[in-house]
């Protein structure tokens, strides 16, 4: 029923994308982040010329399937003259920028939701002493409301992350060939979807554990200093 | 805007059966992650690992390839069951919609499994302790306690995983299922304007998503109407 052979041979081949897969996790995470840091401060600006705008753009990109916003950049953009002729045409031609474009600016609007609902968790008090310390408010937010907020946002950071590598996954719908690409080319070669598709999924639950054990160990790390010392 | 004229009914279809997907779907969502928190709550082993298997299982995988792999693997055992019966019939399969209302609801479920288990975990021990002295049955405490007093918990992040079942129904025209992302492909072939069609599909998309969002507002007000003081 279940040809071990195949899914043996098909393994190997599938771990060929694993530097794909990863490189679309990494790249998206960081653009993702840095996306997510300025859509938190027009956010919590106080001024709504700035929140405004972030709030509809995280409306928007969380409203919306990923997939229909890569299809919408790697296959819709390229409809109009002026995107062909702009500087960026280089990345939005490719593929892989497509897919990295596209699932930055998806999990930045979910990362600015996390990142608020730590800043928002912040006590009261800990601003009064700095307001109290005659710290700006910019240093109140390098030195105060940061490092806790990032802190209090780790574990719903680590499910992004997580559900971040699960959507690298879409990119195999635009020619990409990581892991889920050489896997689907696999099945149309075979048509065997147990052996690869089980295979597969493997790899992936072996690397959600991974991620999820590493980023408890930051998050212990972090903590450490709210732990008492015996 | 003119490209679509002549393709806005075949988008209302397309819709439609995004929604047939969504409720189908959604029921067997609370199904799975009733019937989930149930074995993880449960005292026997068995049911216990059954339970943090399958949360395991369906959090860890991507999406798509559950999808696949549900309706590729039924149409494989199901030709090969209907081959020693016929051995002239070539191909037989789940329909799409159904393998992929059953996959994105599995998966969801795997997500409502941990609500669940948290809701009914959260129910006060108090209101129980209280319907026991009334001398109410474990039956009629569960149906007239805990189950109200979960709703109220368990609500606000089933408003997000009904916004993840929406947003996976996308995934099932990879199967081919012909919802608005097959109308859109269908609108490029003959219009060649893929940023109009796709957007089409973003708002529709995005529609659904305020409308689901809107209603669960709702009932979350109906749920906590006890709690709003009377003037």
């Amino acid at each position: 029923m279940f040809d071990f052979g195949l899914a043996l041979r098909a393994l190997p081949e599938m771990l060929g994308g694993i530097g794909l897969t990863f490189s679309l996790l990494v790249l998206s995470l960081a653009f993702g982040f840095a996306l997510a840091v300025v859509l938190l401060l027009m956010r919590i600006s106080g001024r709504w010329f700035l929140s405004l705008p972030a709030q509809v753009y995280i409306y928007v990109f969380r409203g919306t399937p990923i997939l229909v916003q890569i299809f919408i950049i790697y296959y819709g953009l390229p409809q109009f003259e002026w995107i062909r002729d702009s500087l960026f045409w280089p990345i939005l031609r490719d593929p892989f920028g497509c897919a990295v474009v596209a699932l930055s600016l998806n999990s930045g609007a979910y990362v600015a939701e996390i990142l608020r609902g730590g800043v928002l968790g912040i006590p009261q008090g800990v601003t009064e002493a700095g307001e109290a310390l005659g710290l700006t408010a910019r240093q109140r937010f390098v030195y105060l409301t940061s490092p806790i907020a990032l802190r209090l946002s780790l574990p719903a950071l680590g499910n992004e992350v997580v559900s971040m590598l699960k959507s690298t996954a879409l990119a195999s719908t635009i020619t990409m060939m990581d892991m889920t690409g050489i896997g689907r080319t696999l099945m149309a070669e075979y048509f065997a979807p147990y052996e690869i598709f089980v295979t597969l999924a493997i790899i992936y639950m072996v690397l959600t554990f991974g991620l999820q054990k590493a980023m408890a160990r930051v998050e212990h790390r972090m903590g450490r200093y709210t732990r008492k010392e015996q | 805007m003119n490209a679509l004229a002549g393709w806005w009914d075949d988008y209302f279809w397309g819709s439609v059966v995004i929604a047939q997907i969504f409720f189908v779907s959604f029921i067997f969502m609370i199904l799975f992650g009733l019937m989930g928190a149930a074995a993880k709550l449960s005292q026997n082993r068995i049911a216990q690992s059954l339970g943090s298997g399958y949360t395991v299982v369906f959090r860890g995988t991507p999406e798509i390839l559950v999808i696949l792999l549900l309706y590729f693997g039924s149409a494989i055992t199901l030709t090969g069951i209907a081959q020693l019966f016929d051995p002239s019939i070539r191909y037989v399969d789940i329909p799409p919609f159904w393998a992929g209302s059953f996959a994105i609801a599995l998966i969801v479920g795997s997500y409502a499994t941990e609500t669940f288990r948290g809701a009914f975990l959260g129910v006060s021990q108090g209101s129980v302790e209280a319907a026991q002295a009334l001398g109410l049955t474990p039956l009629q405490i569960f149906i007239y306690v805990r189950i109200p007093e979960m709703w109220r918990l368990a609500l606000p992040p089933l408003s997000n995983h009904a916004l993840s079942l929406i947003k996976d129904t996308a995934l099932v025209s990879i199967i081919g299922l012909n919802e608005t992302l097959f109308v859109a492909k269908q609108a490029i072939g003959s219009t060649g304007k893929p940023f109009t069609m796709y957007i089409v599909v973003g708002l529709i998309y995005l529609a659904f998503s305020t409308v689901i969002t809107l209603s669960f507002m709702g009932l979350e007000r109906v749920a906590n109407r006890h709690l709003v003081k009377d003037r």
